[in-house]
């Protein structure tokens, strides 16, 4: 291949498009490689693409807000451009925060004063009124059905919950990150598929670009990586990265249930998107007036790391496509029944399963690496979908100013949120971070 | 009525060297199972002390498809313990004995196939030990005394209305019902009901002199490799009928 | 010589023509050939059996004449003229009727049946058949003193044999039937279940609108297809929630899959990935469904459904 490139981004998930987008809006020659046959279809299909603004850091909860002045206004932010797929839409459900003890909601509380993010105290009762479905009692800790103790009557009652009015969920995540990339094609980006990365070449600590399966060696002065759960091995192709990374990334198997929303209950039209660190779940409406319903990963619950390349080849027992454990679906589905006992729990386990790129701490790295010219948007599964357009616009600014002198390791880029105003501290995001005891270790962020 | 555990439909069917399927995989109730015991609920609503019995033949394992039909309203469950593996006579023999061991029941449901093996015949071979009358995919119950008129769904939609009189076997389809599947209430009552073990060699049961025997089973690889069709809308059209008839042997005509 | 009977269906007063795939498969075993017909339908199919090799033509009735439909007498009243002409392998299809039928033979006669073969050997009394919705082959061997095998239609294709066949009747002593069959009404229902359907056919983002859906049902009547529908379809309000494929919709293993102007997401083949034969029909050649499929057909499906609707409905009349 002769054609020579500014950037060449590894990944066409959500993070992956914008990121090219954005760089082909301040004038780089962008390239996105993936190995699977169309942008959105790894991870990010399966992502729960909940938009939300309520996370356990001041920076993490303006970057979701940030986040939302680009899903509400989709058209403008893709420039108009065209797709013959369609757009992704924004369903505004509102969002509940359940006050638990599952949560350090009064972190969270604070923090959307700091930020300004708009929000009403609901309590008990209210929230029973606007949720007739919902039984409020407070069945905390998390458990396990298999645990004796499961069954228990509750005894007390929850204390209320936090109400966001902005929030909600991306009817489609596939399509959101296809929209993007035609956005990005608009403005020049160039995006090949059924292309697998086999070695990331560099000379002297400068990267020089990608190695495909098929032998094709492609030439680029800057690499990203955004392989979503395959970012780890990325990093190791890079000659010395994967080893100088403090917070490292791994794949971990993940599932997500569908379950048919009580009888007579029109969930998909009026029900909230709902996080219960009571129960250790979140929920949200699903098509088919369905409950989604996700792990917010409580200590119980096992943690299973898998290979991303013999999970996508469906080696093991368990691969993609919807085979959900028996085990893991009834204890999501048995929680989210505490709270909504009236659902209904089918008998064939239906939902959706596949990995997370995970770091150490639960928060992303968007940074730079000692190669020059080799950059990582990684880490990013589970908490980050809502971040998408920041991120991108974030890591674009990074880039960039990196390649014009910036030395990001010394002194860390300083991030203006546009529509916020806010400045973000990049460093936060580093790959040279101690874990940051602060998360909340969880999709929660 | 008669329930099975079996692979999810949605899970990849992987052979060990044994000739095995891989059971590290979801197993769940054969879902037109899921339509007999709801039949069998329904009915027990309608008439006063019907005593709805799930039964099984399995491994211990197969006690969850148990509890599901106990949680869908089944009132309990006879599981008949065995580790091999069983084809329809032996099965159904197993079955009646469960099942008179138990008592004479008036109405056994069951689904009209099963979504592993897909013999299509257990019901009949337990009907005939049974001694009563059977019918198959039932799309229509009802029951007067002892009087039911089923309705039956034949090729190309043809339906045929048929009587007869308890005791009997139903093999219910899809159409029968809407499964409601249990809140959780219902899954927490169900894990409490009676459930009666029985080994398969505790029942006494002869070896039936005729049996299927596998001897062989390969799973299929899922590695598909496209071979294009091209040419008018005429010739495509030709070529894609040749692939239903030809290929796939799904074309009566 | 070993005897071998094939169970004969007939539609609009001919032999089935999957029946005579099914004759096809006993041609190899040098048997004398069987074929049991019901109701008067001797004389019509004559013709036909002997000229696929038939030696002789059972016509069953009973001693009040001609056996009316109902699957139990049926089945008692060929178990009878089995042991009179003391045949001990039969065959027939594993269509809905043969299925009736052939299991209420095995469960009488508490006989090995194999159902849905695609192959068989009568000599070594061994079957082929699928097994988990496709997913699996395996073979079995049937033992005992019978051995019944209900053929996949269509599995074998009829082989022309010549000969001549004698014609015989065989009158069956019947007992009342505990199940009374009373009525039978035809075509009622041309609804079929999108996971029990054999055959299934797809519209997604191409189909562009709800009208446009009538295209696929009316190709899917003549082959009793069932109709199904990829997610942007149900979002776009084109079609209803049931008839979704895929993981937030119903998951289907039909022995054919057809997908119209469909992708090929993620989501959509965590639906149908264990389809015995996808068929994907699409205007981009490089979606992602034409590369995981069994057959790829790059053209306007406005184009192909129509003409693929007039070829089956000459062939199924």
């Amino acid at each position: 291949m002769t054609k020579k490139y500014d950037a060449i981004i590894i990944g066409s998930g959500v993070i992956g498009c914008p990121i090219a987008y954005e760089l082909a809006k301040i004038g780089y020659q962008t390239l996105n490689v993936d190995k699977l046959p169309d942008a959105g279809e790894g991870s990010t299909a399966a992502s729960c693409a909940i938009v939300r603004a309520h996370y356990s850091t001041e920076d993490g909860v303006a970057m979701a807000y940030e986040g939302f002045k680009y899903w509400l206004d989709w058209e403008n932010y893709l420039d108009h451009a065209q797709d013959e797929k369609g757009l992704a839409k924004y369903m505004n459900t509102g969002s509940i925060l359940l006050k638990s003890q599952g949560h350090d909601w009064r972190k969270v509380q604070s923090n959307y004063d700091a930020v300004g993010v708009a929000y009403e105290e609901w309590s008990v009762d209210k929230i029973k009124e606007m949720v007739p479905v919902y039984d409020l009692h407070e069945f905390w800790p998390i458990k396990r059905p298999e645990d004796p103790d499961f069954f228990n009557e509750p005894e007390k009652m929850l204390e209320g919950g936090i109400y966001c009015p902005e929030g909600g969920y991306m009817s489609d995540p596939a399509l959101s990150a296809h929209n993007i990339m035609r956005a990005a094609e608009a403005k020049g980006s160039e995006f090949i598929f059924n292309a697998e990365v086999t070695a990331v070449r560099s000379e002297n600590n400068q990267v020089l670009g990608i190695t495909l399966n098929d032998g094709t060696e492609i030439d680029a002065p800057i690499v990203v990586n955004v392989a979503g759960p395959h970012s780890y091995k990325i990093n190791q192709m890079a000659e010395g990265v994967y080893e100088e990374c403090n917070i490292k990334t791994k794949a971990l198997r993940h599932e997500v249930m569908h379950c048919p929303a009580p009888e007579g209950y029109d969930y998909l039209n009026d029900g909230y998107h709902t996080s219960d660190g009571d129960v250790g779940c979140y929920y949200r409406p699903e098509v088919g007036n369905m409950f989604l319903i996700g792990s917010e990963d409580p200590d119980c619950d096992p943690q299973e790391w898998v290979d991303p390349d013999v999970f996508y080849a469906g080696k093991e027992t368990y691969e993609r496509n919807n085979q959900l454990t028996v085990e893991q679906w009834n204890a999501q589905t048995y929680r989210c029944a505490r709270r909504v006992p009236d659902m209904a729990i089918p008998n064939q386990p239906r939902g959706v399963c596949d990995l997370y790129d995970c770091s150490d701490d639960w928060i992303p790295i968007y940074d730079n690496s000692s190669m020059k010219g080799f950059y990582m948007a990684i880490g990013s599964s589970g908490n980050q979908y809502k971040n998408a357009p920041v991120a991108g616009h974030m890591m674009a600014e990074l880039i960039d100013k990196c390649e014009k002198g910036l030395d990001h390791d010394k002194e860390p880029l300083q991030y203006t949120l546009p529509h916020l105003g806010r400045k973000i501290d990049v460093g936060f995001f580093s790959r040279n971070r101690e874990i940051n005891y602060n998360s909340s270790f969880s999709v929660n962020g | 009525m008669c329930v099975k555990h079996v692979p999810d439909t949605a899970a990849t069917i992987r052979i060990g060297t044994d000739d095995c399927i891989d059971e590290n995989i979801t197993f769940i109730m054969n879902p037109y199972d899921e339509n007999a015991v709801e039949e069998a609920v329904r009915l027990k609503k309608q008439t006063i002390d019907a005593d709805v019995i799930a039964v099984t033949l399995g491994k211990g394992t197969a006690e969850a498809t148990l509890r599901s039909a106990m949680a869908m309203g089944a009132d309990r469950a006879i599981l008949v313990k065995s580790k091999s593996s069983h084809d329809s006579i032996s099965t159904a023999r197993a079955l009646c004995a469960a099942i008179q061991r138990d008592g004479d029941p008036d109405i056994v449901f069951t689904g009209k196939e099963s979504v592993d093996n897909e013999g299509f015949q257990t019901m009949f071979h337990l009907a005939a030990c049974l001694d009563v009358p059977v019918v198959s995919n039932a799309v229509k119950f009802a029951m007067t005394d002892t009087t039911i008129r089923v309705t039956c769904e034949m090729e190309a939609g043809d339906l045929e209305h048929i009587e007869m009189e308890t005791p009997c076997v139903i093999g219910a389809g899809k159409d029968l019902n809407q499964p409601s599947y249990p809140k959780l209430p219902d899954i927490l009552k169900a894990r409490k009901k009676p459930l009666t073990e029985i080994e398969l060699s505790d029942l006494g049961i002869a070896t039936p002199a005729s049996r299927v025997e596998m001897i062989k089973i390969e799973s299929i690889k899922e590695e598909r490799y496209p071979e294009i069709i091209d040419g008018t809308a005429d010739e495509i059209a030709d070529t894609i009928v040749h692939v239903l008839r030809e290929k796939a042997k799904v074309l009566d005509g | 010589m070993k005897r071998v009977a094939v169970l004969i269906e007939m539609k609009d007063g001919k032999v089935k023509p999957a029946c005579l795939g099914a004759i096809s498969a006993a041609h190899d075993s040098d048997a004398e050939l069987f074929a049991l017909v019901f109701k008067g339908t001797a004389a019509a199919s004559l013709e036909t059996l002997q000229a696929h090799g038939i030696d002789r033509v059972i016509e069953i009735t009973s001693q009040d004449g001609p056996i009316q439909w109902n699957a139990d007498h049926w089945a008692r009243a060929g178990i009878q003229a089995l042991q009179y002409y003391n045949i001990k392998t039969l065959l027939g299809l594993a269509s809905v009727q043969g299925k009736n039928l052939l299991s209420r033979i095995a469960a009488l006669l508490e006989a090995p049946l194999v159902m849905d073969c695609t192959a068989v050997n009568l000599s070594e009394h061994t079957a082929v058949k699928s097994q988990f919705s496709g997913r699996a082959v395996a073979e079995f061997k049937t033992r005992g003193e019978y051995h019944l095998y209900g053929m996949r239609p269509n599995a074998l294709s009829a082989v022309p044999s010549p000969g001549k066949a004698i014609l015989e009747m065989f009158q069956a002593v019947l007992e009342k039937s505990k199940l009374r069959v009373l009525e039978v009404q035809q075509g009622l229902s041309d609804r079929v279940d999108l996971t029990e359907a054999d055959i299934i056919i797809s519209g997604g983002r191409g189909m562009e609108n709800s009208d446009n859906f009538d295209i696929l049902f009316e190709c899917a009547r003549p082959m009793s297809a069932a109709v199904g529908a990829s997610r942007v379809a149900v979002d776009a309000g084109w079609v209803s929630h049931t008839m979704q494929v895929g993981q937030t919709g119903k998951t289907v293993s039909p022995k054919v899959y057809i997908a119209c102007g469909i992708s090929g997401s993620v989501q959509h083949f965590a639906g149908m990935k264990t389809a015995g034969i996808i068929m994907a029909i699409n205007l981009d050649p490089d979606a992602a469904i034409m590369h995981k499929c069994d057959y790829a057909v790059c053209a306007n499906l406005f184009d192909i459904i129509p003409a693929l609707t007039r070829k089956l409905k000459e062939i199924t009349g």
